[in-house]
């Protein structure tokens, strides 16, 4: 236990002094493990904990960044409210989106979320206040340390907002039993929609507000490059890849995913053979390693095994 | 009046196109319970393995349909052992792994085509590009309407074949009650293996099709795995006879909306339409889905 504390508090103390100790570009590619922990983590919420794959996540990450963008230049409003406000938004459109559609299961509401997050890109390229197929220029401010710093804030929030909702509370044992079985959490008086709404508008949250940041960040979004499928796609990359269902998978996923990505990049220049890469990873995640990098380490201790539902049922009444 | 009947013409036509890889993709949902991301990567493969026999040994696109077929069949039979594994392994839930699991294989046949074949936009001859009929006022491309008559004779074959011979007796048998029709001897874990590598073979065989009435390139496959869903959502997943009808107004739907609407609006429409299908009567619109 002691040791476990003294990684954490290591980790934390890296996190925090890391702008200072590195070049711009890293400090760059750091920038976006942390956006991508955050993200991934999210997504983790909603497919991890309750079992509904969503294939439109990263919609809420492009909504994030188009609300701040346009709070922004439209209504000149200051950054953090810009902010706030798009993490509202996506919470409340997840919200609305979220009551008809999670009644759906497995395949169904894959294909309907994702149906849903393109019928949203494809508004964000016909509407005019978005700019629509010609993006969006924010405002360029070079800071890149206040950005690192935006990002480790709101994805330590997602990490802390994980860990004292969905694994030590009574939420995160109804989700969980949902994820098992449906309706068996139903009939022993889960109220199963609700709480499915609630999670699903916690794990739109976030990528709202980091992709405000990501939008200001890099001071140019365009409907493909903040709502496209690739961040969908990445996001699951990174929490299949970690380990679902568990706090620290998305963290390792995103590290391991994103650093990847950035050394390909590095050595052999704007290619697409990094798609192969992580196409083939993911499916050897899912053949060999269904729990994911965090399933591997789970016997060395570092991590704590998931809780069987059957457990939880001793441990609480409901 | 002639816009109105160009433009039903028009969306019967793209219609009947995507009737062909509607169909193989429901038949692989109704027996495996697979929802196969990748099948819009399968069209797109079996574009460039069309695009590159033409180019390497000459002839017709057309002459190289039933190649394509056979070695698509081939390769989906080499895959289906591995994507039996995923969803049959005690996984916490099966549907969402195979569903991830074939999304990888389309990065990866994605990832592939692009680093193999770059960005480059290419175009398969035929002999019938070009050719047109004229009807009075309205104009009908040749290859488009070969590619409809295409389109509904595979799909007549393959209904005839599930609905009068034996094999496809077992295969409806396998797709309405998998437990039970293993006891009945069916050796479901076969009709799996037949099933996909049929869909594999169907959906490359359209994919050539395609190519040579559009075009090649390596992105390509996202659109038509989105016209494949969308085909399935409508028709109810796992309901062959339905995609007919959902293909046609998926093609009328098109080109109704390009025509008066705008084609901007044309995705827009398409993804409205499915979502809200999804919502009010997920079984598709007979009912039938599974």
């Amino acid at each position: 236990m002691a040791w476990k504390l003294t990684v954490f508090i290591l980790l934390l103390v890296i996190c925090f002094i890391f702008p200072w100790i590195v070049s711009p570009l890293w400090l760059r590619i750091g920038t976006e493990v942390v956006m991508w922990a955050g993200l991934a983590q999210s997504f983790n919420i909603i497919c991890g904990y309750t079992g509904r794959l969503d294939f439109g996540h990263g919609a809420f990450f492009g909504i994030g960044a188009y609300v701040t963008g346009m709070a922004m230049t439209l209504l000149g409003w200051p950054f953090g409210l810009g902010l706030l406000v798009s993490g509202i938004v996506s919470a409340l459109l997840a919200l609305a989106i979220g009551y008809p559609t999670l009644r759906l299961r497995g395949a169904y509401f894959a294909i309907a979320t994702w149906a849903m997050g393109e019928l949203i890109r494809q508004i964000a390229t016909i509407l005019d206040i978005t700019g629509g197929a010609f993006g969006l220029q924010l405002p360029a401010v070079l800071n890149l340390p206040y950005f690192y710093y935006m990002m480790l804030l709101v994805t330590g929030l997602t990490y802390l907002t994980t860990y004292l909702l969905v694994e030590k509370a009574r939420f995160g044992y109804k989700l969980l039993a949902i994820r098992e079985d449906e309706d068996a959490a139903e009939m022993v008086g889960v109220n199963t929609a609700s709480t499915k709404n609630w999670a699903f508008a916690l794990s739109a949250f976030f990528p709202g507000v980091l992709g405000g940041i990501y939008a200001y960040w890099v001071t140019f979004i365009h409907p493909d490059s903040v709502l496209g499928g690739q961040i969908t796609d990445v996001m699951c990359v990174m929490a299949f890849l970690g380990g679902i269902g568990s706090l620290w998978g998305p963290f390792l996923g995103a590290i391991v995913v994103q650093l990847i990505q950035r050394v390909l990049w590095v050595v052999w220049g704007e290619g697409t053979f990094y798609l192969v890469i992580i196409g083939v990873t993911i499916c050897a995640v899912i053949l060999f390693i269904p729990n994911g990098l965090v399933g591997l380490l789970e016997g060395t201790g570092l991590f704590s095994p998931k809780e069987s539902v059957n457990e939880l049922k001793k441990k609480i009444k409901w | 009046m002639e816009l109105l009947l160009q433009t039903v013409i028009d969306g019967l036509l793209m219609g009947g196109l995507i009737i062909i890889i509607g169909v193989g993709f429901s038949l692989c949902f109704g027996v495996m319970h697979i929802v196969d991301f990748a099948v819009g990567e399968w069209v797109m493969l079996g574009a460039y393995a069309g695009y590159m026999m033409v180019r390497h040994f000459g002839h017709d696109a057309m002459f190289y349909l039933p190649v394509i077929f056979v070695i698509f069949s081939a390769l989906g039979w080499v895959i289906y052992p591995v994507i039996l594994q995923v969803v049959s392994g005690k996984r916490f839930n099966p549907a969402i792994m195979g569903l991830i699991f074939t999304f990888g294989l389309s990065i990866t046949m994605k990832g592939g085509a692009l680093t193999v074949w770059g960005y480059h936009i290419q175009s398969v001859p035929t002999w019938l590009t070009g050719k047109t009929l004229y009807l009075g006022p309205l104009t009908i491309p040749g290859l488009r309407v070969s590619g409809f008559f295409f389109g509904i004779l595979v799909t007549l074959l393959l209904l005839a074949f599930l609905y009068k011979s034996r094999y496809g007796n077992v295969i409806r048998a396998t797709a309405m009650d998998r437990d039970t029709a293993n006891l009945l001897g069916a050796d479901v874990r076969k009709v799996g293996a037949f099933v996909y590598s049929l869909y594999a073979g169907i959906t490359a065989m359209s994919g050539a099709l395609i190519g040579a009435l559009f075009s090649v390139h390596s992105v390509m496959g996202a659109k038509y795995t989105m016209l494949a869903f969308f085909v399935v959502v409508l028709a109810g997943m796992g309901y062959v006879p339905g995609v007919i009808p959902a293909a046609i107004i998926l093609g009328l739907l098109q080109s109704f909306v390009s025509v008066y609407i705008g084609g901007r609006f044309n995705l827009a429409a398409l993804f409205l339409v499915m979502y809200g299908v999804l919502l009010i009567t997920p079984k598709g619109i007979f009912r039938r889905g599974w």
